[in-house]
């Protein structure tokens, strides 16, 4: 847990000082009404003491205290892989079209979890499929069409 | 008026979204792994290209259903469905080993239905005062207002303050992103054209909570449930009712007050009112050894919850917890702002959904004596066939509000940066409630100014706004000196 506040604390000290940055730049405030970069900077500032208390809070966390953050385990992994999948699909989908680009998440995924036979594999991610393709497609006029295929 | 509610609550196609509703949220609720937030987030898309009162009807009917629905896992499986239903399986449980599953799950269908009775009508008798003192408000009060809401939302969320301060600022943060709304002067877009509009609130939302759950249940896909046991005598006996009777409606009241604390949802609703239950027993020591008061107590408190949540919602805008948050989206997405105007503008729609959560909660009620026996067996539907299926419905959802690809992108970033808050034990919750709350803060605060000229001695200047900030300074302060007061006891 140490390990990990340590880098939240880091990451957020690191994104508020960027949105100080940013905000530095623009338009003064007018006639003592605070102009768009007040707020974002008040805001940054107090993620950046948050920040600072967080990580004094947890240089004097006793050791007793310290549960380790499981990043690497093997169900770990899966979660990354899953992850990853998830981008290629969603990157390749608006060029394939959204049944075929699915259809075939939705198979490998399924597959890969529940080790079934790739006939019921397949059989259950087209009916689901084409289901929600139906009820967002027909019922409720989302533009569910586009892509190369369907 | 009265006849209008009447006429849009019972009409075939509400009651049917209702009990609809109701129903998908029980199974929602049932299945460990899909929370109750969860379940609203999934089912709002279909809401889209509905009218407004049956479309918050349906979300409201997940709601309910979902709250009460995690109790049937924490009986039979020992594992909460929800967040909600953890101190339900301290004594559930216990029933369960002793093969009396089906008087525990009546036990807590009756206290669910109790509970959820007693905070409609606290939403019903309270709201519309509320929203009338509300109409008073103007920007320096509503700045307050949101401080206030922030302030408490950090301080009870999380383990941490300084996470939970972190978390929310994040959230008022990615509400800055647009244009800004008082000088037109575009923030944090980085020229990219999806950006000039603001972060869209739906997709965020839909990552923190539905797609972060996913990929935890993806960490645990290989490994079984257990299998359940028959369900018969759901009707509790003689002696359970007046249990029941005694705790469930204290509980309630119990869980709409904490509905109504900004940020505090259900989970601490069933825990605050199952230590209450306890506090009251003269037999205290057999808490968690299966009594019929430790299931009635934070079955009737979590359930308390979702009336008084909505409490705070409907009057002034501000969230009570995440799946109130959802609901404002919901509203929104349907051109309606929540606050005091909706009370006089839309008076029809905010007696119906007063009505129609009544009517959710009956619905829970009878589908839950009648088809115990169905909802156990959706606890046997496998997550590893569930999951990638969420994983459609998270995608579809989020591009469906805009119909716009670079909404996917922004539910898929949340998602896994959810997950990664949750690993650290961050909880998502303060910046969804600090993206609402924050717009909230910062345009009145400005419109203040404006309307004093620069003079901020206009945040003192009505007695609203002295209560305001003596609760604030009260939230903020209030456990440091708990934590002094403590420690200068144990050295003593």
């Amino acid at each position: 847990m140490k390990k990990a506040n340590f880098i939240v604390s880091g990451v957020f000290a690191a994104f508020a000082i960027f949105i100080i940055a940013i905000s530095m730049g623009y338009p003064p405030s007018n006639h003592g009404v605070p102009g768009p970069g007040m707020f974002p900077i008040l805001i940054a500032s107090l993620i950046l003491i948050s920040a600072l208390v967080l990580a004094i809070q947890t240089l004097r966390m006793p050791k007793s205290k310290d549960t380790a953050i499981d990043l690497k385990s093997k169900n770990v992994l899966n979660v990354y892989i899953t992850m990853a999948g998830l981008i290629v699909y969603i990157v390749l989908m608006p060029m394939i079209g959204f049944i075929v680009a699915t259809s075939i998440m939705l198979v490998l995924y399924i597959k890969w979890f529940s080790k079934r036979p790739w006939w019921k594999c397949i059989l259950i991610s087209v009916v689901f499929t084409i289901a929600i393709f139906l009820l967002f497609g027909s019922v409720l006029n989302v533009p569910m069409r586009f892509g190369l295929l369907i | 008026m009265l006849l209008e509610v009447l006429n849009s609550v019972f009409s075939f196609q509400i009651l049917l979204f209702i009990v609809l509703g109701v129903f998908t949220g029980i199974c929602i609720g049932a299945l460990p792994g899909l929370t109750a937030t969860m379940g609203v987030a999934l089912v709002l898309p279909l809401t889209f290209g509905m009218e407004a009162i049956p479309g918050i009807l349906l979300l409201i009917g997940v709601y309910v259903g979902a709250i009460y629905g995690g109790s049937i896992s924490a009986i039979l499986l020992r594992t909460p469905g929800t967040p909600a239903a953890a101190a339900t399986v301290l004594d559930g449980f216990e029933f369960s080993k002793r093969g009396e599953s089906g008087r525990a799950l009546g036990i807590s269908t009756v206290s669910s239905f109790i509970g959820g009775v007693v905070s409609v009508l606290a939403l019903w008798l309270i709201s519309p005062q509320l929203a009338k003192l509300a109409l008073r408000f103007s920007a320096p009060e509503f700045f307050l207002l949101a401080v206030f809401g922030l302030s408490i939302i950090a301080s009870i969320s999380g383990n941490s303050l300084a996470k939970g301060v972190l978390c929310g600022a994040l959230g008022i943060t990615l509400s800055f992103i647009g244009i800004d709304s008082i000088t037109g002067y575009p923030r944090f877009t980085f020229n990219n054209i999806n950006l000039l509009s603001g972060m869209s609130f739906i997709p965020v939302m839909i990552g923190l909570f539905a797609m972060s759950q996913a990929f935890t249940t993806v960490e645990k896909i290989f490994t079984p449930d257990q299998v359940t046991q028959k369900i018969s005598k759901v009707w509790p006996t003689r002696s359970d009712w007046k249990v029941i009777l005694k705790h469930a409606p204290i509980s309630g009241v119990i869980g709409t007050i904490i509905g109504i604390v900004p940020g505090a949802g259900a989970e601490i609703g069933a825990f605050v009112s199952y230590g209450q239950a306890k506090r009251m027993s003269k037999h205290p020591e057999r808490f968690g050894t299966g009594i019929p008061e430790g299931i009635a107590a934070p079955e009737a408190g979590n359930n308390g919850v979702t009336g008084g949540a909505l409490i705070p919602m409907l009057t002034m805008g501000v969230p009570g917890d995440a799946v109130a948050a959802i609901l404002i989206g919901a509203l929104t997405v349907q051109g309606l702002q929540p606050g005091p105007l909706l009370f006089t503008e839309h008076t029809t729609l905010v007696y119906s959904i007063f009505l129609g959560m009544f009517v959710a909660n009956i619905a829970m009620l009878l589908l839950g004596l009648s088809s115990l026996k169905l909802f156990v067996k959706v606890l046997s539907v496998p997550k590893a066939i569930l999951t990638p299926m969420i994983f459609v419905l998270c995608v579809v959802g989020s591009y469906a509000i805009n119909t716009n690809f670079f909404d996917v992108g922004v539910m898929l970033f949340f998602g896994i940066l959810g997950y990664f808050m949750q690993k650290a034990d961050v909880s998502v919750s303060p910046a969804v409630l600090g993206l609402i709350l924050g717009p909230m803060a910062e345009s009145n605060f400005r419109r203040a100014l404006l309307m004093s000229e620069g003079s901020y001695t206009i945040f003192i200047a009505s007695p609203i706004a002295w209560v305001f900030l003596f609760l604030t300074l009260l939230t903020l302060l209030g456990p440091l000196v708990g934590d002094a007061l403590k420690k200068k006891k144990s050295t003593m």
